[in-house]
């Protein structure tokens, strides 16, 4: 808050040291250090303190869950006590109703919570986020109102007497022991949700959350992302259901409200959203300060509400936020395989031969309302050259493009990509199909670091599954390892290797436009479409970018550019595709171009200094 | 028949009160793009202050159309000056930060504000006074009862007034600009904080006039009213097409049709698993909601 007092600062300045310290130890070390403390609990021997702690624990697992889904994949859950609910009511049916032991009913609860999210998932899932918390929120009442209209498990009663689970032969009935499972089954999940993080997935995530649209446009399955998202943060809520449901021995829908939900939402945004330390701060927080109050009686509800305001005021990021910039990301990497990998031949290798049309337009046609933004636009780019799309502001070239890169849905025409039509392809099978492509406005994923945007064009052919990120598996890592050579390697290529651990925000504007080429090379494209690449760089910046685009042409990767600057098209371009009002008026080599009565009349003739000018130099320096 | 038509008349009556609720979900989150939480528990509160007005003070000994009047404006003012302080001091300086960060706000808003009527007015069933008689003319077997019809009525007007406003004012324009982009509203010239705090001032009116109608039609209030009106009123302006303010309007009616037709014909205990399974169907099939939604995507 811009208006927080001095003396403020000075108080919160070494704590957030103090954090960032901490943050630099080893992970394992951490958590290590936080296991310690928290099986200091038991010892302190007292059933309500300990009780207290086991609570913490489940809001913690919750917290964990809920962090995937609205975290990780930006996705608002407002019913994920539903899930909780259907994990507790898996596992009471289970132990009483047909008498199975604690620990068979596990896999099953965790099993049909996940299913219940994918179940949720899978119709909701174009839906925008607001719309999505009104979706979740119903959910969660629903299935709520269903527990407590079904008979079977006695309505609003609920089912009482469900057992506890014994170990070898021990029954495991104190609050201590629930405790120390408790604690067992964080560590778990804080492993298994730290390992997606750092994964393809939890970039993947990430991306969603930051921009689903670039997401899509650089080759994550958004959909199927978000699928997943909700059915793992199904799936923990599930496991921290079953251990609630035989913890509390009695339980029935009351315990399932929107209330809970919102809790568990607060909990994971005053903790940071994405962090993991944040999740147990968070947790603390949210059961620890209602007890810590629990002296005021009735008001100590307000109090709480009144402090939770005042943490978002004060830290509107959390209490504990998550910074994916990291300070030495290349660390371990040997140089001499990067070497081969330098000289390593595209996967992809095109199926149509040099200088054949690799992408062929045909009567492309694109219309929003009664405007004809691209009419009857046909052209063929040829595999190794470089096209540029020229034309006025308005000629609907970014159209062109994002009817070719699948983003948007031609009203007409057909568009063929090494020899294949795309049909109705989305946009990130045209990716792994091998077409990358950038932004006219700049859309990297700014909370994340700039080797993880390389990160997420490098891994769009990657096959590894859910479990194994989940289990940081050995073809996991060895994916991760190669993603990471490659997002080092095209990080050199354009020059940035030195930024790699920043934040993708705090590069200067040229900069990010490399890291988007690079981000789009990292795909190993065919052919990669660059939308203004030059825009808003110095004249020094714009040559560099020229050489890099002829670097970009000589590993083989054809390319199509746009620009408005003339003078950077007319050099760099083996041939030139003029577009205006929608359509095609010239198309041939940048001398032939330059000549065209049309094209001098396209930009000439709207009486625009700035297109005169720009021609006149071009013309000049050709 | 003439069943159908009774439930369609109860329902058109509580789904009055949703409308006018749902009307504040939508203009503030038309403008700041926030689900406001604690506008279900703000319309709690304007129940309360006329309850206030009414029994503890003792004004429902004045006229009846008086002592309703001075109750609503009493109401209108408080609800409004709450509304207008937790934008200042809650939403506000998180408007440019975080819209998780506005809604955890929300959140605890909607908390505080139950927990503080909770402390106030205390945890049991408050009774309103019975100024508005239930019994009313039959026509062909359905009862219409004066407060039905007066508090309709009074509803269908303030409704009309605010579309009215929406439409044909200047600030309802400016309210609109708003809507579509907060930068270019500003370079334009518009107050945009100001024109913030009259959407807050609006939505409290409408919250208030709704809290004291239902206090008087079902004469029964509790601190935790809020809660299941603010969410069908919130599913009330999503289905209606968040944003759009006569979407909002028809959502609220359609959603309390749909809740007597449920609970008349079916039974009382699913009316909500039908009420939010027609909701989510109708958002899979129409994600922008019935009437489409006004709210500028921001790329």
């Amino acid at each position: 808050m811009a208006s927080s007092p001095a003396a403020l600062k000075s108080v919160t300045a070494p704590i957030s040291k103090v954090r960032e310290r901490i943050g630099r130890l080893p992970w394992w070390l951490q958590l290590a250090v936080v296991v310690g403390l928290a099986m200091l609990v038991p010892l302190y021997n007292d059933d309500y303190v300990t009780s207290i702690g086991v609570s913490v624990l489940t809001f913690a697992m919750l917290g964990l869950g809920l962090n995937i889904v609205v975290g990780y994949a930006g996705l608002l859950d407002l019913g994920y006590a539903a899930f909780f609910a259907i994990g507790a009511y898996t596992t009471a049916i289970m132990t009483v109703k047909l008498g199975f032991n604690f620990w068979t009913t596990l896999l099953p609860a965790i099993a049909f919570a996940g299913m219940a999210g994918a179940i949720l998932g899978y119709p909701t899932l174009r839906l925008r986020s607001d719309y999505l918390a009104i979706v979740t929120l119903g959910f969660g009442e629903i299935v709520r109102i269903l527990f407590t209209n079904w008979d079977y498990v006695d309505g609003p009663n609920g089912v009482w007497n469900i057992p506890s689970p014994s170990l070898f032969g021990f029954d495991l009935v104190d609050q201590n022991s629930y405790y120390v499972i408790g604690v067992i089954l964080v560590l778990i999940a804080i492993i298994f949700a730290r390992n997606l993080s750092y994964s393809r997935l939890g970039r993947g995530w990430v991306a969603v959350r930051e921009d689903e649209f670039a997401a899509e446009a650089v080759g994550v399955p958004t959909l199927n992302l978000k699928l997943l998202a909700y059915s793992m943060g199904g799936m923990w809520a599930g496991l921290a259901g079953a251990f609630f449901a035989s913890r509390v021995s009695a339980i029935n829908p009351s315990s399932f409200t929107f209330l809970l939900s919102s809790q568990i939402l607060i909990l994971i945004i005053i903790g940071g959203l994405g962090s993991l330390p944040g999740v147990i701060l968070g947790a603390i927080v949210v059961v620890g300060l209602p007890e810590l109050l629990r002296g005021l009686q009735n008001a100590r509800f307000l109090i709480f509400a009144a402090l939770l305001i005042l943490i978002m005021l004060f830290r509107p990021g959390g209490l504990w936020p998550q910074v994916r910039a990291r300070r030495a990301p290349f660390v371990g990497l040997e140089d001499e395989e990067e070497k081969q990998a330098a000289e390593r031949p595209f996967k992809l290798q095109p199926s149509v031969a040099e200088g054949e049309a690799i992408l062929r337009v045909q009567g492309l046609a694109q219309r929003f309302g009664g405007v004809k933004a691209v009419d009857d636009v046909s052209f063929d780019v040829r595999r190794g050259e470089i096209l540029s799309m020229i034309g006025p502001n308005g000629a609907g070239k970014t159209t062109v493009f994002n009817c070719i890169t699948g983003v948007q849905r031609p009203k007409a025409g057909r568009i063929e990509f090494d020899g294949r039509p795309l049909g109705r392809l989305k946009p990130h099978s045209i990716v792994r199909r091998g077409m990358a492509r950038t932004f006219q406005g700049i859309r990297l994923f700014k909370l994340m670091a700039v080797f993880e945007n390389v990160m997420i064009g490098a891994s769009v052919r990657e096959r590894n599954l859910p479990w194994q990120a989940l289990l940081h598996s050995r073809g996991e890592r060895r994916d991760e390892r190669r993603a990471l050579k490659e997002a080092r390697y095209w990080l050199r290529f354009v020059g940035l290797e030195e930024e790699a651990g920043r934040l993708a925000t705090e590069l200067s504007y040229a900069d990010q436009r490399r890291v988007e080429i690079a981000r789009a090379l990292a795909s190993e494209p065919m052919l990669v479409l660059l939308d203004e690449p030059a825009a808003g760089m110095n004249p020094t910046e714009k040559l560099e970018l020229m050489r890099m685009v002829r670097r970009i042409r000589d590993r083989g990767v054809t390319v199509v550019l746009i620009d408005h600057d003339m003078s950077l098209v007319m050099n760099v371009s083996d041939r030139v595709v003029v577009l205006d009002r929608g359509q095609v008026i010239a198309m041939g080599t940048p001398a032939e171009v330059q000549n065209n009565p049309r094209v001098i009349e396209a930009y000439l003739g709207r009486d625009d200094a700035d297109e005169e000018a720009e021609l006149a130099e071009a013309t000049g320096g050709a | 028949m003439s069943i159908f038509i009774q439930y369609t008349v109860n329902g058109l009556t509580a789904g009055a009160f949703y409308a006018l609720v749902a009307l504040g979900y939508t203009i503030i989150y038309g403008i700041i793009r926030l689900i406001n939480f604690a506008h279900g528990d703000l319309t709690m509160v304007g129940s309360f202050i006329g309850w206030t007005v009414l029994v503890s003070m003792g004004l429902q000994r004045l006229p009846v159309f008086l002592a309703i009047a001075l109750a609503a404006l009493a109401s209108m003012v408080v609800t409004s000056v709450i509304n207008v302080g937790i934008l200042q001091f809650a939403y506000k300086p998180l408007l440019n930060k975080s819209l998780l960060a506005i809604l955890i706000t929300a959140l605890g808003m909607s908390i505080f504000l139950q927990n503080a009527a909770l402390l106030v007015f205390g945890a049991g069933v408050q009774a309103y006074p019975h100024l508005v008689t239930s019994s009313g003319v039959f026509i062909g077997g359905v009862r219409i009862s004066y407060a039905q019809s007066i508090f309709f009525t009074i509803s269908l007007v303030l409704m009309a007034g605010l579309y009215s406003f929406a439409r044909f004012t200047t600030l309802g324009t400016a309210m609109r600009a708003l809507a579509v982009d907060h930068d270019a509203a500003r370079l334009m010239g518009i107050n945009v904080n100001r024109v913030i705090a009259i959407a807050f001032i609006l939505a409290a009116i409408l919250a208030a006039a709704a809290g004291v109608m239902i206090g008087l039609y079902y004469t029964q209030i509790n601190f935790f009213l809020g809660f299941l009106l603010g969410l069908r009123a919130f599913t009330s302006a999503v289905l209606g097409g968040i944003g759009n303010i006569p979407g909002a309007m028809a959502g609220g009616l359609v959603i309390g049709l749909l809740e007597s037709y449920c609970a008349g014909y079916l039974s009382g205990r699913w009316q909500d698993v039908f009420v939010f399974g027609v909701l989510i169907t109708v958002l899979i099939i129409k994600p922008t909601g019935l009437f489409g939604e006004r709210v500028a995507e921001r790329m």
